[in-house]
Formats: C-alpha cells, sequence, structure tokens
C-alpha cells in the first residue's frame, strides 16, 4: 500500500519533521507556495472529513513522539503530539496512572491525531473527554506561527484557553505539536457485568437505573445483536446466540465498591428479565480494547449521532427504524452517559444512503441531535454528489470562519475536509 | 455629547429606571472585589432580557463606549473596573433559574443566577453545580463562566470550564448566537472554551447550560495539623502521590492559624504551624480505604495530629475555619492583598519557602490560605497602608511572588484571572506569538475593540496608571473567605 494514500491521492511531497520549530517551517514555507498539507499520526482516522480538495504535502507526524515531562507525583504529562496513546498509556501504567481515554487502536493512533480528529471513547461516563484532561498544547498555526497556550498546571486561567479550539478541528486551525496532560491513578479495581436483554424497553429502563446513584459507572455501552456478533471477544462469551441486545458497563474503585455495585446492577438487570455475565477482572482490560476498537475504520460507514440526553429514546427508534426498513444490517453502538451513538451503515448504492442520511437528519433535528460521518470509506468518495458528511453548520460558522482565516490564512490545512 | 447621546439611546431600549448615570450610582460599580483597581464608568445598564442586552451592546459600539460586563462585581484582577470609562453592563437581574432537568444532570439559568442559588435549588434533586469559588454565596454563574472560576471541590471535580456546556452569547455587533452545545460532540470549533475565562472580553454571556454533579454518598472530613509548613506542603504532594484525589485539599499556614482560631474557633491549634483540610467523597467502601490511606500518608509525612469529624457538625466547624479565614486575617493587619498562582504541586514547600521570604525581604506579614491540592496558592499579603511606601512594596512582593511560581514551572493566575493586575505579567509565559494568536481570537469575536479592550493582554498603553486611592481593603461581607 502506498503510504500517505488518501482516497487515491497521493502528495507530490512527504515531509517527516522531528521538532516543532521545523513543522512550524513547514506549514510557513507551504503557506507562501499555497501547497495543501495533510497532517498525518497513524492514519487511523483519515477516514474522516473525506478527501481533501487539494493534496500535496502529507506532514507525517510521528517524528515528534517524545516523552519531554513526566512527573508522577503531579500527575502531570508533556508529550510530542506524534506519540501513539499506546505508548504513552504503557509508560503511565508504570506508575500505576492512566489517561482516561480510550478511543480506538490505541497502539497506532497518535495522541494529536486522536485530538484533532475529537476521539473519544467509553471511559467519557466516569472521566468526562480529551478536553477535561487537557492541560496545555503547543501548535503550529497554518501560517507557520508556533504558539502555546494553557500552562503544565492542573489550575490555570493565564490567557484564552485556545487549545480546546483545536480538539476536532480536524487540523484545520494548526498542526498540534505538543500537549501537556493531567493524568489519573489507576483505579484500584476494575470489574466488568454483561447482560443480555430481549427488548429495547427492558435494556433502556436497566440502563437508565445503573446511571443513577448510587451506581457510579465508568463505562457503560449497549450493542445491538449484529454489532455484539462483530466483536469476536466479547461474543465469545456469551453462551446464548439467539438475539439479543448487550449492555456492557464497568465499574472501578475498590473490591467492596465494585463488588457492590455489580451485585446490584445484576438485580436490576434481572429484575428487567436480562441474562447477566460477571466478567473476571483479568478480562476487564482485553474486552474494552475490544469494544474499543469496534469504532475502527473498516470498509462501511461508520456514523456518529449525539443527542439530548432526554431525548436518548427518540433517538434510538431513529437509528433504529431507517436502515431497518431498507432491510440494511446495522451495527450500532450507545455511548451512554454522553447521548452518542454509533451506526455502521453498509455500503449500498450511494442515492439510498443519500435518502437515508437525510432522513436521519431530519428526524434528529426534530429532537435537537445531530448525524455526522466519523468514517467515510473509499468506496463511497470521490463521486459527483458527495455525502454530506458534517451536516448542517452550527449558527456561529461566520465566527469560525474568521478564525480560520486568521490562523490558516492561506487554507493549506486539510482543505475541503472540515464544515469551516 | 456622545455620552448624551448614548444614554439616551440607552433609555429608549431599557426604560430610564435601568440606566445609571448619576455619580451617586456610579460609585458603586468603580471597584471589583480587589479594590486594587477603581475607575468611574460613563454608564451602568441593568438589562432585563438578552435583547436588551443586546440593544445596549449594539448602541455601546456604535458609538464607540467600551463594554464591561459585571456578575457580583467580586473578581480580583480588576477586571470588572471600566479604566477607560464605557459602559458597565450588570447582570444582576437575570437572575433566573430557568430549568433543572435531574434526569441529564443539567440546568439552564441566566447569568446572574448566584453561585450557591443554584446549588440549592438542585439539592432537592441530590444535585449540585460543583465550581464553589469562596465568594460563592455572592458570585454569580455568569461571572464564574466569565473568570472560570475554580473553589476546593475543583480538585476532584474540574474547574467551571468543565461544567459549562452552551451559552448564549451577544457579541459586540448586538448579535445573539448559541455557543456551544448540552449534546455531546456536536461539530465545529469549540468556541465556547474559548469564552469560558475571556473576562468579558468576547461578548456578553445572556444564559448558560451547566451541568450539575450528583451529590456524593458519602463524605470524609479531616483536619491535620502541623508543626512545620515545609512538611505539610509535602503531605499535599504524599497523597496526590499515593493515588489519592481528594475532593479538596486545602492548606492554612503560619499566622492565620491562630488568627482563625480566635475568630471562628474552628478547633485549629493556634501554634500549629501549618493545617490541612482534606475532605474525600464518593462510595462508602471506596471513603473507608481513602481515609484508611490518608491516616497512613499523614502519619508518615510528619503530621502532628489528625482529626476526623465525625458528624455534620463537626465537618462544618472544621470548614468555618477555613471560610472565615480572611474575615480572621483582616484583623492581623488593616489591609491586604490576595495573591493567586499555581505551581506543580510537588513544588508546593519551595514555593512556600520563597513567598515567605518575599514577604519578610518586603518587610510585609504573609499567610497562606490556599488550594493546596491544585497547586494553587494564595499568599495573602498583609500590611497597613498608612505606613508609607507600603503599597509600592506590595505590589512588588506579589509581583515577585508570581514570578517565583512562573521559575518553578507554574503560572501566574489559578483561578482569579489576568484583568488589569496581571496583564504585565503575561509576556511571563506567553511569547509575542502566543499572544499574537490570543489577540486574532479577540479579534475575530469583537473586530470593533470594545469588549472589556485592554484587559487580560498585554497593551503599550496597559501598564496600571491607575492607583486606588482607597484602602485596599474592602468589606467582603461577612462569611467571605479566600
Ligand atoms: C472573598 C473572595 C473569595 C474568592 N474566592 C475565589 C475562589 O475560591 N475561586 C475563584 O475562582 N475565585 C474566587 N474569587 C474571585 C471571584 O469571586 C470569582 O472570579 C467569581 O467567579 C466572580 O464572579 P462575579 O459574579 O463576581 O463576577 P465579576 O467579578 O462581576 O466578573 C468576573 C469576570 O467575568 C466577566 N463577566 C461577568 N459576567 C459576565 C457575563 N454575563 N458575560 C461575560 N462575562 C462576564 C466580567 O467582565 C469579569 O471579567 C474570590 C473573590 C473574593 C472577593
Amino acid at each position: 500500500m502506498t503510504p500517505f494514500l488518501l482516497y487515491n491521492q497521493q502528495p507530490t511531497q512527504i515531509v517527516a519533521p522531528t521538532s516543532a520549530e521545523a513543522v512550524a517551517d513547514v506549514l510557513r514555507d507551504a503557506s507562501a507556495q499555497g501547497l495543501a498539507v495533510i497532517p498525518w499520526g497513524g492514519g487511523t482516522r483519515q477516514g474522516m472529513g473525506g478527501p481533501p480538495l487539494r493534496y500535496d504535502l502529507a506532514l507525517d507526524m510521528r517524528g515528534l513522539a517524545a516523552v519531554l515531562a513526566y512527573t508522577p507525583d503531579d500527575l502531570v504529562l508533556r508529550v510530542g503530539a506524534g506519540a501513539t496513546l499506546g505508548h504513552i498509556q504503557d509508560l503511565l501504567a508504570a506508575h500505576n496512572q492512566w489517561l482516561p481515554w480510550n478511543p480506538p487502536l490505541p497502539d497506532q493512533a497518535t495522541i494529536g491525531g486522536l485530538l484533532a480528529s475529537g476521539a473519544t471513547g467509553s471511559l467519557r461516563m466516569g472521566y468526562g473527554t480529551p478536553r477535561d484532561w487537557t492541560l496545555a498544547m503547543q501548535v503550529a498555526l497554518g501560517d507557520g506561527r508556533l504558539v502555546k497556550s494553557g500552562a503544565p498546571v492542573v489550575k490555570n486561567v493565564a490567557g484564552y484557553d485556545t487549545h480546546k479550539l483545536h480538539i476536532g478541528a480536524l487540523g484545520t486551525l494548526g498542526v498540534i505539536t505538543e500537549v501537556t496532560f493531567k493524568v489519573a491513578p489507576r483505579p484500584a479495581h476494575c470489574q466488568t457485568l454483561l447482560a443480555a436483554f430481549s427488548s429495547p424497553l427492558t435494556i433502556l429502563e436497566a440502563m437508565q437505573q445503573i446511571g443513577q446513584p448510587p451506581f457510579q459507572p465508568i463505562s457503560l455501552v449497549l450493542l445491538n445483536h449484529s454489532a455484539s456478533k462483530a466483536n469476536p471477544i466479547l461474543h465469545s462469551f456469551l453462551d446464548d446466540t439467539s438475539p439479543h441486545l448487550i449492555m456492557a458497563v464497568r465499574f472501578a474503585g475498590t473490591a467492596g465498591a465494585v463488588g457492590r455495585q455489580i451485585r446490584t446492577a445484576v438485580a436490576v438487570c434481572v429484575e428487567q428479565g436480562a441474562h447477566t455475565i460477571e466478567l473476571s477482572e483479568t478480562d476487564d482490560g482485553s474486552i474494552w480494547h475490544a469494544i474499543a476498537d469496534d469504532l475502527r475504520p473498516t470498509d462501511q460507514l461508520l456514523i456518529r449521532v449525539g443527542a439530548p440526553l432526554s431525548h436518548v429514546r427518540e433517538m434510538l427508534r431513529l437509528v433504529e427504524s431507517i436502515p431497518y426498513q431498507r432491510g440494511w444490517p446495522t451495527d450500532r453502538y450507545l455511548i451512554a452517559g454522553a447521548g452518542l451513538a454509533y451506526l455502521r451503515w453498509p455500503v449500498v448504492a450511494l442515492p439510498d444512503l443519500l435518502q437515508a442520511l437525510t432522513e436521519l437528519r431530519a428526524g434528529l433535528a426534530g429532537i435537537g441531535g445531530y448525524a455526522v460521518v466519523e468514517d467515510l470509506p473509499v468506496a463511497l468518495a470521490n463521486t459527483d454528489s458527495p455525502l454530506d458528511l458534517w451536516g448542517p453548520p452550527p449558527e456561529t460558522l461566520a465566527l469560525m470562519r474568521s478564525l480560520r482565516k486568521v490562523w490558516d490564512p492561506a487554507e493549506i490545512l486539510n482543505p475541503g475536509r472540515y464544515l469551516v | 455629547m456622545t455620552r448624551e447621546m448614548l444614554i439616551t439611546t440607552l433609555r429608549h431600549h431599557l426604560g430610564s429606571r435601568y440606566v445609571l448615570h448619576r455619580r451617586e450610582e456610579l460609585m458603586l460599580y468603580e471597584y471589583d472585589g480587589s479594590a486594587m483597581d477603581q475607575a468611574m464608568p460613563d454608564v451602568v445598564v441593568v438589562p432585563g432580557s438578552t435583547a436588551e442586552v443586546a440593544a445596549a451592546v449594539a448602541t455601546a459600539t456604535r458609538l464607540g463606549f467600551p463594554i464591561i460586563a459585571r456578575g457580583a462585581g467580586t473578581g480580583l484582577a480588576g477586571s470588572t473596573v471600566a479604566e477607560r470609562g464605557g459602559m458597565v453592563i450588570s447582570l444582576a437581574r437575570l437572575n433566573q433559574i430557568l430549568q433543572i432537568d435531574p434526569q441529564a444532570a443539567t440546568a439552564v439559568v441566566q447569568p446572574g443566577v448566584v453561585n450557591t442559588d443554584l446549588s440549592r435549588a438542585a439539592a432537592a434533586y441530590g444535585l449540585h453545580f460543583a465550581p464553589d469559588p469562596s465568594s460563592q454565596r455572592s458570585c454569580t454563574i455568569g461571572g464564574n463562566a466569565g473568570s472560570n472560576a475554580g473553589g476546593p471541590h475543583c480538585l476532584k471535580y474540574g474547574v467551571t470550564s468543565n461544567h459549562v456546556l452552551a451559552i448564549t452569547l451577544v457579541l459586540s455587533d448586538g448579535q445573539v448566537v448559541r455557543v456551544g452545545s448540552a449534546v455531546s460532540d456536536t461539530p465545529g470549533y469549540d468556541l465556547l472554551a474559548a469564552v469560558v475565562g475571556s473576562e468579558g472580553t468576547l461578548g456578553i454571556i445572556t444564559e448558560l447550560t451547566v451541568r450539575l454533579t450528583r451529590n456524593a454518598e458519602d463524605v470524609r472530613t479531616f483536619l491535620a495539623i502541623f508543626d512545620d509548613m515545609e512538611v505539610a506542603g509535602a503531605c499535599v504532594s504524599a497523597i496526590i502521590a499515593d493515588g489519592i484525589i481528594p475532593a479538596a485539599l486545602e492548606m492554612i499556614e503560619g499566622e492565620g492559624i491562630a488568627a482563625i482560631e480566635s475568630w471562628a474557633h474552628a478547633g485549629y491549634p493556634p501554634d500549629a504551624r501549618a493545617v490541612l483540610l482534606i475532605e474525600i467523597d464518593g462510595l462508602r467502601e471506596d471513603i473507608a480505604d481513602e481515609a484508611r490511606r490518608i491516616a497512613r500518608v499523614c502519619t508518615a509525612s510528619g503530621c502532628r495530629e489528625l482529626r476526623t469529624a465525625s458528624d455534620a457538625a463537626q465537618r462544618e466547624r472544621l470548614w468555618a475555619g477555613r471560610k472565615g479565614a480572611l474575615a480572621a486575617c483582616a484583623r492581623i493587619a488593616p489591609h491586604y492583598h490576595i495573591l493567586d498562582g499555581t505551581v506543580p504541586r510537588s513544588r508546593l514547600p519551595e514555593i512556600l519557602r520563597r513567598s515567605a521570604e518575599i514577604a519578610a525581604h518586603y518587610d510585609l506579614k504573609v499567610v497562606n490560605i490556599f488550594h493546596a491540592g491544585d497547586g494553587n496558592i494564595h499568599p495573602l499579603l498583609l500590611f497597613d497602608l498608612r505606613v508609607p511606601g507600603t503599597r509600592e512594596r506590595a505590589m512588588a512582593a506579589g509581583a515577585e511572588i508570581l514570578r517565583s511560581c512562573v521559575e518553578v514551572g507554574g503560572t501566574i493566575s489559578g483561578e482569579h484571572g489576568i484583568g488589569i493586575e496581571k496583564r504585565a505579567f503575561m509576556p511571563w509565559i506567553y511569547s509575542v506569538e502566543d499572544q499574537s494568536a490570543f489577540a486574532d481570537l479577540r479579534n475575530v469575536f469583537d473586530p470593533a475593540g470594545v469588549m472589556n479592550p485592554g484587559k487580560l493582554l498585554p497593551s503599550p498603553t496597559s501598564h496600571s496608571s491607575l492607583h486606588a486611592t482607597e484602602p485596599l481593603l474592602r468589606m467582603t461581607g461577612r462569611g467571605a473567605w479566600i
């Protein structure tokens, strides 16, 4: 496979800087020459944003992978944006710490790429998103200015929190070169309960109860039958092969607190007619890695849907009915606590997909929700009538555009791939 | 002439009752909570709706007047002071809690809602608003968002920016926009992150959707007593290093302890050199375990005595000492200046030593009462302004202490903001390029340059020419605490 190939487009140059200053130099020159730049980390999320309008230069960020500072006693870590999340987690684990963030493919994905693409994971229920853990950043802006914001301490209000603007911006304001995180002590114990339900009503009722005190789950995800079947590790625990909806819920803390929550959660699930499986602590890590990796890119279309927590049921009804009416098999995942669902649709005729996506968005608009394409397979790109990946823009689009105009005036960063 | 035009137009939009322009009315708005700077605005408006805020803002912008948002005015960095004159917008009338959604654990509030009022209203659902600045009985949610306020319990639960989901924002041209969303991960730049903590320089917040936090199942509060301040500082690090994130980890040191004790009778031993107030919360089994570990760590660190509050009344009493600290210390000397800086937690002993040395060098008293778990120090410089030259010594000592925070890898503000007070220090931590990116952002939101101009970023004209003529000390009300 050709490296840095993006939707069958090839760059004319590949640059692999090893310092932030060099990244800034590349961007300054590219701006002057009007060369379109695609920043690359591990490439695990390049399916977000679809094909670029132009593609001249591949900027390989993996050369900025050094751990720049780590004081375990301060729970603060400063690292080059090209380090993989997996590498960081290994380092932290040696000190019994972690970054409570579990997006897909951590061993390949880089910190910078994950942040730029707004990657999150199921741990957000217990620990929030990386936005809450990012203390500071150094960024090379599109015009080549190398700037930082934030501070390497856990509390800081000096200056604007501009680093957070780069989270989820898909690299369109600048290229992240360095990140400072607050990290957390690893919980003493983590344990997971799987429960198989036969109806959407009962699983939602159980989810609702387990989301309230005294429960404090750190992760709670729901998978439809097809999604659970697609996950071999998860599937290996499910002895019953009849169609079921699966809940995976994870608790952390002392053995006593975890044990009590598991017991109470079992009672809730059984009350709702579910069949439950308590996993051993040793299976806990692997099952959640596997669940996180469920959302990796495949050759199918991956859609992310969000809705207000008060409308999760309506959201689920919509995401179920639209493919069902069309006879499409779909994998569906719900990240509880966040009101997010991920859907995998098969690659069918584009007009059908267009129509289904439009219908989904119309339904979601009615409940204040949205849908974006999280991963666009190559087979659906490069057509005359492309899918609208981002949906209707927010009402602050004009502000966003002016911001991009001042930080990436030559519009060289990921052109045509973001809504701004 | 233009001032008259401004007042006339504002009266037309808001009604004359809510447009204050007489000297005696304006005098109430000359200061913030620090009283370090003082300046009189041209006019103060007290709008009753987003539409009125928008009309007032559009008017002031058109006529070229600075616009300064004001919540309760308890800020400590001068950011609500109208140093260039202009229009102060008081959000005091926008004080309604519009909705509490217990299921989603969110609330929709107007900016003038007082911080504790929201937690009180949410208590019925077992919820609270986590940011708890020590001024929480008077400061407002809008002001908290404007300054990205912290508080004792932000150690575990995060500062204001972690709890604001969406806002309604009036831009300098009077346009009203929604920024952020209660829905997760909506596409588009995270402009909300930039607005929270922007000290009124990007727009006026007229409504907020905030996250509420579920009350913990169990709470335990400890008082750890030390004969040595640096030992106490090291104990803070040791607790964090042991993998415990307390809900709050506060420290009081020096002469403050005796002063507090004689004021609040909280049971602090007057001869102690430092005390730590440690609170943990969570599920009861976790709390039992953490309580054991805290006892172990404190003993190993050389703590003289560890007391545990056994019931709510004892807990309140321990906190009463912390909460009465400012009022109590005001008895040590008639005037004070509160500093706010952050250092890596492991550098706490060092910075405490440094601040004591610096204060001594300038012949000032210093008491540290602060959010130790975050490394967020608040050296309280105490002095008597009637002694000539004291103000200058206090300012110099303050600058030197903050400079030391930067030198040990920290920053110049953990929670009080930059405002007027610290804008000249920004170059200590941000390069010219860093600042240019901040300025870009500001221009995008406020191309006319009217939103709280001169605050937060250094500018050629910014070195404060203002000198408060009033005493530094202002009554912050009974029960005020830093
Ligand atoms: C005794 C005492 C103790 C304190 N303790 C703490 C503490 O523990 N932690 C802490 O963080 N702070 C503390 N402070 C500082 C202060 O109380 C906080 O900064 C608080 O958040 C300010 O709220 P306020 O309503 O008084 O806002 P103001 O002081 O009126 O305003 C603060 C800033 O926000 C802006 N602003 C206000 N309303 C809006 C709005 N609607 N839209 C846009 N911008 C707006 C203002 O322009 C200003 O820049 C303390 C102050 C005192 C006097």
